[in-house]
């Protein structure tokens, strides 16, 4: 289980650009950084209180891409989400979106940067009513003309939701759940989606069902950084996995090649 | 029917008070016990504004200048209140935001005892009230029941105020962004919401409210720098027994709280102790308001923690 495979992404990582040599704005909303890297991860460390949960990730995601997360609990995966998406800042190490470094930035600045997530536990706000939590998803965007074309899309991949859009959250089922928070997350208009842990706690049926619209959303163009527990059906739709382990990232390959990996086959699929 | 009417105006007034305890409870399940004594000295300030020095208005002054100076003096302690109280929360309890629920709420006592020694430095001992400034007569009369200026002022101020407030929570950008993070802080950042000016604008709202509370007092009784803790205290009850956390259930309670002060009072209903068969020097019956509404915080928190409209979690609206 500890071996680790030298990985070939890892091996091609140069040092981060560094900040003075960013692009203009408009170039890195072109081609989104060096070879369609949208997001670079270099080295984080991040701590809770005193404990050193995250001791040095680094990961990438490009453009077009599924990549996944996955792991056992308490390896460090949604810290990893939160280091990203700002609740959680590193202490350590380096985030680089777009070209631009993120590191330290506010959760807040970095939603409007381009980052959206679905979070663990889909936290809606249980108050609302399903197009309220929809409308909070765009809060901080400015472009109002846009917002009705993104809520047909919504609507569009979960015609669920569409029926259900004046009900309270609070009262939806799980799976229900999961889809206001996944098109919640959509109408940021991100750059790139985080959904943690999508499938927790959901009927098979609705398992099936959410990764085939993970696959979609991915296939209109929007990367993604999927954490799973459920690492079959994740390895089954990403390009390409991270296997995380107490902090550390244990190992790193193509999807496929992971899933037939024997010790990730052994640890996380339930193979013998 | 007079007595209701006197119920609904201190309730009012309480009400203010207490919207200022639940939004701030509602968004960081914080009991603000300074609060009543922000209102406190915020009605000293507008007793430094209207009278003296700076306006000099008396009784004597027309209707209308009254009136305006009324006007400009909230014009003035709100945004003041507005700014002081968001800097209390600056200073005070933004460190605290992670740490466990007592150390704020001791915080709060001690914030509350800093503010109430400002008053006590500032204006000393002192009792202080402008209630002579606005005519006691009827303003309106219909057979026996009447409604004096002084009291109309109230509702003329409070009503406009509790409209834009509802207003502003269910309807623009930031009231939204209250909501949710009275919700949820961590999902609201997710949204791009900027949690700790959302808590700022919350705790401006409150002060502002309790500015214009605190003015209204002023123009009904007399205050001085320890008043906010007794009201303070009626008005937290009004909003655990609306609700904490729901804006409706705060004025709602309030409005209890000031119609069971008034009848208490005023038709010395189901006083056991009433001085005239009882002990001849009990006193007044206004000695067991107190002791009935604090009754009935006990009875709520032990009967109906969640208050009237109160649901089981906290929320902005």
């Amino acid at each position: 289980m500890s071996e680790q495979t030298p990985p070939p992404e890892r091996a091609a990582e140069s040092p981060a650009p560094q900040p003075e040599t960013q692009a203009p704005p408009q170039q890195q909303r072109a081609n989104g950084g060096r070879d369609g890297v949208i997001l670079e991860v270099t080295d984080i460390h991040t701590y809770y209180g005193s404990i050193h949960a995250l001791k040095g990730i680094s990961l990438q995601v490009r453009e077009g891409e599924i990549v996944t997360l996955i792991g056992a609990n308490g390896a460090g995966k949604s810290t990893t989400l939160r280091s990203i998406n700002g609740l959680n800042n590193p202490r350590k190490g380096r985030i680089v979106f777009q070209g631009k470094d993120i590191t330290n930035d506010p959760a807040h600045s970095i939603v409007k940067m381009g980052i959206s997530q679905s979070p663990e536990g889909r936290r809606l706000f249980p108050h609302m009513s399903v197009l309220e939590n929809l409308e909070m998803g765009a809060f901080q965007r400015t472009d109002r003309q846009n917002f009705k074309e993104d809520l047909d899309r919504v609507y569009a991949l979960f015609p669920r939701l569409a029926e259900r859009k004046t009900q309270r959250a609070g009262t939806l089922s799980g799976g229900e759940q999961q889809m206001v928070a996944m098109g919640r997350a959509l109408m940021a208009r991100p750059k790139l989606v985080m959904l943690d842990e999508p499938s927790m706690g959901l009927a098979p049926i609705f398992v099936e069902r959410i990764f085939e619209i993970v696959k979609e959303i991915n296939q209109q163009g929007t990367p993604i950084l999927l954490v799973e527990q459920n690492a079959m059906m994740a390895l089954d739709v990403a390009h390409r996995g991270y296997v995380m382990e107490t902090g550390h990232i244990a190992l790193t390959d193509d999807a496929k090649a992971l899933a037939k990996n024997e010790q990730v086959q052994k640890a996380y699929l339930g193979m013998d | 029917m007079n007595v209701f009417f006197i119920g609904l105006t201190n309730g009012a007034v309480y009400g203010l008070v207490a919207l200022g305890y639940t939004l701030v409870y509602g968004i960081l399940q914080l009991i603000n016990f300074a609060h009543g004594d922000v209102f406190a000295l915020s009605g000293l300030v507008a007793f430094s504004v209207l009278s003296g020095k700076f306006l000099g208005i008396t009784s004597d002054d027309s209707m209308v200048i009254i009136i305006g100076a009324l006007l400009l003096c909230l014009i003035l302690t709100m945004p003041l209140f507005a700014v002081g109280n968001a800097l209390i929360e600056l200073v005070a309890y933004r460190r605290l935001r992670t740490a466990p629920r007592l150390a704020p709420l001791i915080t709060a006592v001690g914030v509350s005892f800093i503010v109430q020694n400002v008053g006590l430095a500032v204006y000393d001992v002192e009792f202080y009230g402008a209630t002579e400034l606005l005519p006691r007569s009827n303003a309106i009369e219909i057979g026996s029941f009447a409604y004096q200026w002084n009291k109309l002022i109230v509702l003329l101020i409070v009503v406009p105020l509790l409209v834009s407030l509802t207003w502003f929570v269910r309807s623009t950008r930031q009231g939204k962004a209250m909501r949710a993070t009275a919700q949820d802080k961590d999902a609201s950042a997710m949204m791009g919401i900027n949690v700790n000016r959302t808590i700022s604008v919350t705790f401006a709202l409150a002060g502002a409210l309790a500015a214009a509370a605190g003015l209204l007092f002023l123009l009904q009784f007399n205050m001085r720098y320890d008043t906010g803790f007794q009201l303070g205290l009626f008005a937290f009850t009004a909003a655990v027994l609306g609700g904490i956390g729901n804006l409706s259930g705060a004025v709602l309670g309030a409005t209890i709280i000031g119609l069971i002060e008034a009848f208490n009072e005023g038709l010395r209903w189901g006083h056991p102790l009433d001085g005239a068969w009882f002990f001849p020097d009990v006193g007044a019956p206004s000695d067991w308001t107190r002791a009935v509404i604090f009754g009935i915080l006990i009875a709520i928190l032990v009967f109906r923690p969640e208050g009237l409209l109160g649901e089981r979690t906290a929320e902005g609206t």
